[in-house]
C-alpha cells in the first residue's frame, strides 16, 4: 500500500515537470511582453519533431535537445522582430492583435510541420526501462524528463533573480517604459525573451516526444494545456507555475489511480474552475511577480 | 444613400461574379466521381492513403478505357479533419460540382456527419464507418465499405481463447470506435469462456497510462488487450514496460498496424499483436497487382486504409459498369445482390448495408517487421506466444 501510495506521488511530481517543461516558456513570454502565444503547443511539436528527425540519424534525443532549442531561438526570434514587434500593442485591442497574430502562426507552424513531417503519429524510444527502488517503479525516460525540466525551471528563475540580463528582462516586464528610460534596449530584451521562451518549448518538444507521442496538430491541446498550467499558478509567475505543475500532475495521477481516467481529465478543470473562483490571480499571482 | 446604393451594387457585382464561377462548367466527356480528404489536421495520415487508393482505381480503370468510354475525373477538397467542413464540401459537390459518384470520406465520425446529406440526394456511397449502429437502414443508400467494429478483434480472440488465455484487461479510449470495439471484444470474450478482470476506458486526451497500468499489473491478466489508435497503444506499451507486466499476450486494436509503432518503441514494440484488415501477402483477387502499382505510383507501401478506398472505388465503377448506367437505385441494388471479390475478401452486403464479408486479420511484430500471424491459413509467420518478456 505504501509503495503504491508512493509510485503515486513520484510519478505525480515527475508529470508535474514535465507539465512545467511545456509551460515554461509560454509563462516567461507572458511575464515579460503580456503576449499569450498561442503557437507554443506547436512549437513543442516541431521541437519534437526536429528531435525525431535527428534520432532517425542516430542522434540521442538529449543531445538533440540544444539543436531544437537553437533553432526554435532562431524561430522565435526572427517571429519576433519581423512580426509581433511591428503590431501595435498600446489600446484597448493590443492583447488581442497578438493573440490574433500567434493564433495566425499556429496554423503557420503546424502545417509547416505537416509539409516537412506529415501528418502521422510520431514519438522516439528512449530510455523505456525503469528504475526499481524498493519496489517503487518509475519510468527512466519520465525521470530524466522530469529532472531536466526541474533543471531548466531553476536555472532560467536564477537567471531572471541574479543576473543582470535577466533583471534587464523584469524590468522590461515591469514598466517598458521606465526600462527604456534607464538606457535598456527594449527591442532587444524582446527579441531574446520571444527567442528564449521559443526555445524552451523546442527542448520541452525534444523531451516530450519520448513521453508523448504526437503529430503536427497535436500543438492546440498542449497550448491549453500549458496554458493552464501558467493561469494555475498566476500568468507570468515562475514559482506560482512550479507549484501548480506539481500539484496538477500529482492530482491527475492519483484521480487516475483511485477514480479512474476519465476523473482525471476532470480533475485539471476542476481545480481550475475552483482556483477561478476562489483565487482569480492563480495561486502565487501578484504576491511575488517576476 | 448613396453608400446603400453603392453597396448593393457591389452586392449585386459580387453575386454576379460568385454566379458565374459556380455555373457548372460540366465537361460532358468525363464521369466525375467526389469526395473530401482530410489532408490537414488530426486525420491527415490514414486520409492520405484514402485519396491514394481512390487516385489508383481511377486511373486503373482509365487505364482499361474509363467508365462507359469516359474517363474518371476526381474531385476532391481538403475538410481539414472536420466534420462540419465535409459537411458543406459534401453539399457542394452535389449541388455545385454535380458529381455523378460519390466516395465516403475517412473516419466514422465524418461519414456520419455526411450521410444524410448524400442519402437524401439519392446517391450511392460507400461509407468507411465501422460502427453497425449506422447502418440500421434509416439511409438506405450509404453501405459498409469496411469491416464492421464488433468483429474487428473476434480473430484476436479466438487466437488467445485457443492458446489457453484464461483472464483479460481490458484497456479503451471512450470514444465511438473503441468503445463499439471494447464491447464486441468483451462479447467474445465470453463466448471462449474467458473472464474480464479489469476494464476501464480513458479520454483521447490521456498522455499518463501509469496509474492505469498500475492497476492491470495488480490483476495479473493473461491478455493486456487494448481498443485503441496509435498514440495511446504506445502510451499503453510504455507504461506496461515500465512496470514490467507479465502478461502472455498483449493486444491493440488500431496502433501496431501502423509502421511507425515499432519506430516509436523499439524493442518494446517486438511480439505485440496488432489487428487489420488487409495485408499485403494476402491471396485474394488482384491483391499482388495492387501492391505493386500503388508502391510504382506513390513510392511507399499501401495500408489497408488505402486497399479499403481502392476496393470501393472499384466496387462503385463494376456496380456501374454492370448496370450500364449512373443509376444510384439500380447501382444500389445490384451491390446488394451478390458476393463481389476485392483486395480485402468477399465484399458482402446484409440488407441494411452492412458489410458482412471480409473480416479482420491477426499481425504480430517480429524483429522489427509485422507478420500475418492468423488465421493460419492465410499467415506469413508464426505466433510467438506467450510474451517472452520485455527486452
Amino acid at each position: 500500500m505504501l509503495v503504491t501510495i508512493l509510485t503515486l506521488a513520484l510519478t505525480g511530481v515527475l508529470w508535474g515537470g514535465v507539465y512545467l517543461l511545456m509551460a515554461s516558456g509560454l509563462n516567461l513570454i507572458y511575464g515579460v511582453m503580456k503576449i499569450v502565444n498561442l503557437a507554443h503547443g506547436d512549437f513543442i511539436v516541431v521541437g519534437g519533431l526536429l528531435t525525431l528527425t535527428l534520432f532517425e540519424l542516430h542522434v540521442n534525443p538529449l543531445a538533440a535537445l540544444p539543436a531544437a532549442a537553437l533553432v526554435m531561438f532562431a524561430v522565435g526570434a526572427l517571429i519576433q522582430r519581423g512580426i509581433l514587434e511591428r503590431l501595435v500593442t498600446a489600446g484597448p485591442a493590443g492583447e488581442l492583435r497578438t493573440l490574433l497574430a500567434t493564433f495566425g502562426m499556429s496554423y503557420v507552424v503546424s502545417n509547416v510541420g505537416l509539409l516537412l513531417w506529415g501528418a502521422q503519429v510520431q514519438s522516439v524510444p528512449f530510455l523505456e526501462g525503469s528504475v526499481d527502488a524498493f519496489g517503487i517503479r518509475l519510468p527512466e525516460n519520465l525521470l530524466v524528463c522530469s529532472a531536466v525540466a526541474f533543471a531548466f525551471a531553476i536555472a532560467v528563475h536564477i537567471w531572471l533573480t541574479r543576473t543582470m540580463s535577466g533583471k534587464a528582462v523584469r524590468a522590461t516586464s515591469q514598466s517598458a517604459v521606465g526600462a527604456a528610460a534607464c538606457g535598456l534596449s527594449i527591442r532587444r530584451i524582446r527579441v531574446l525573451t520571444f527567442g528564449l521562451g521559443c526555445a524552451m518549448a523546442g527542448a520541452a518538444g525534444s523531451l516530450t516526444i519520448t513521453l508523448i507521442p504526437f503529430q503536427n496538430s497535436s500543438g492546440g491541446p498542449l497550448t491549453v494545456q500549458a496554458f493552464t498550467v501558467i493561469a494555475l499558478g498566476g500568468l507570468g509567475n515562475y514559482v506560482g507555475a512550479f507549484l501548480a505543475a506539481v500539484i496538477l500532475g500529482v492530482a491527475e495521477v492519483t484521480t487516475s489511480f483511485v477514480f479512474g481516467s476519465n476523473a482525471a481529465a476532470a480533475v485539471v478543470y476542476i481545480l481550475f474552475i475552483l482556483i477561478l473562483v476562489f483565487r482569480p490571480q492563480g495561486l502565487l499571482g501578484r504576491s511575488a511577480r517576476v | 444613400m448613396i453608400t446603400g446604393f453603392r453597396r448593393n451594387t457591389a452586392l449585386i457585382a459580387l453575386l454576379a461574379l460568385t454566379l458565374a464561377q459556380t455555373t457548372p462548367v460540366r465537361a460532358a466527356d468525363t464521369i466525375k466521381i467526389g469526395f473530401s480528404v482530410s489532408e490537414t489536421g488530426a486525420l491527415a495520415a490514414p486520409s492520405i492513403f484514402d485519396r491514394q487508393g481512390y487516385e489508383l482505381a481511377a486511373d486503373e480503370v482509365n487505364a482499361h478505357g474509363g467508365l462507359f468510354g469516359k474517363k474518371i475525373e476526381l474531385v476532391h477538397y481538403d475538410d481539414q479533419s472536420t466534420p462540419s467542413t465535409a459537411v458543406a464540401l459534401y453539399q457542394k459537390l452535389i449541388t455545385d460540382d454535380k458529381v455523378d459518384l460519390v466516395m465516403g470520406p475517412y473516419s466514422s465520425q465524418i461519414n456520419s456527419a455526411v450521410t444524410p446529406i448524400v442519402d437524401r440526394a439519392k446517391l450511392v456511397m460507400p461509407s468507411m464507418d465501422a460502427n453497425p449502429t449506422a447502418f440500421d437502414g434509416s439511409h438506405p443508400f450509404v453501405f459498409q465499405a469496411i469491416a464492421q467494429t464488433p468483429q474487428y478483434m473476434a480473430p484476436m480472440i479466438d487466437f488467445a481463447a485457443r492458446r489457453g488465455v484464461k483472464t483479460v484487461a481490458l484497456l479503451y479510449q471512450n470514444s465511438p470506435f473503441p468503445t463499439a470495439l471494447a464491447s464486441g471484444i468483451k462479447d467474445e470474450a465470453q463466448k471462449h469462456g474467458m473472464k474480464i478482470v479489469f476494464e476501464e476506458a480513458y479520454p483521447p486526451a490521456t498522455t499518463d497510462f501509469g496509474p492505469l497500468l498500475l492497476k492491470v499489473a495488480a490483476t495479473n491478466p493473461d491478455l493486456l488487450i487494448g481498443g485503441t489508435f496509435l498514440a495511446d497503444a504506445e502510451g499503453i506499451v510504455r507504461a506496461a514496460k515500465s512496470q514490467n507486466l507479465h502478461a502472455k499476450m498483449y493486444a491493440f486494436s488500431v496502433g501496431p498496424v501502423e509502421p511507425e509503432f515499432s519506430r516509436a518503441l523499439g524493442p518494446a514494440a517486438e511480439n505485440i499483436f496488432g489487428n487489420t484488415l488487409w495485408f499485403p501477402s494476402l491471396s485474394t483477387k488482384g491483391n499482388a497487382e495492387f501492391v505493386k502499382a500503388f508502391r510504382a505510383k506513390f513510392n511507399r507501401d499501401p495500408d489497408y486504409h488505402a486497399a479499403l478506398s481502392y476496393a470501393a472505388l472499384k466496387l462503385m465503377t463494376t456496380a456501374a459498369a454492370a448496370v450500364g448506367s449512373l443509376d444510384q437505385e439500380k447501382i444500389r441494388t445490384w451491390l446488394h445482390g451478390r458476393t463481389i471479390d476485392t483486395v480485402l475478401g468477399p465484399f458482402k452486403l446484409s440488407p441494411t448495408g452492412l458489410q458482412t464479408g471480409f473480416s479482420s486479420y491477426v499481425i504480430q511484430w517480429q524483429k522489427e517487421k509485422q507478420l500475418l500471424v492468423w488465421p493460419p491459413q492465410s499467415a506469413t509467420g508464426t505466433p510467438v506466444f506467450p510474451h517472452p518478456g520485455w527486452q
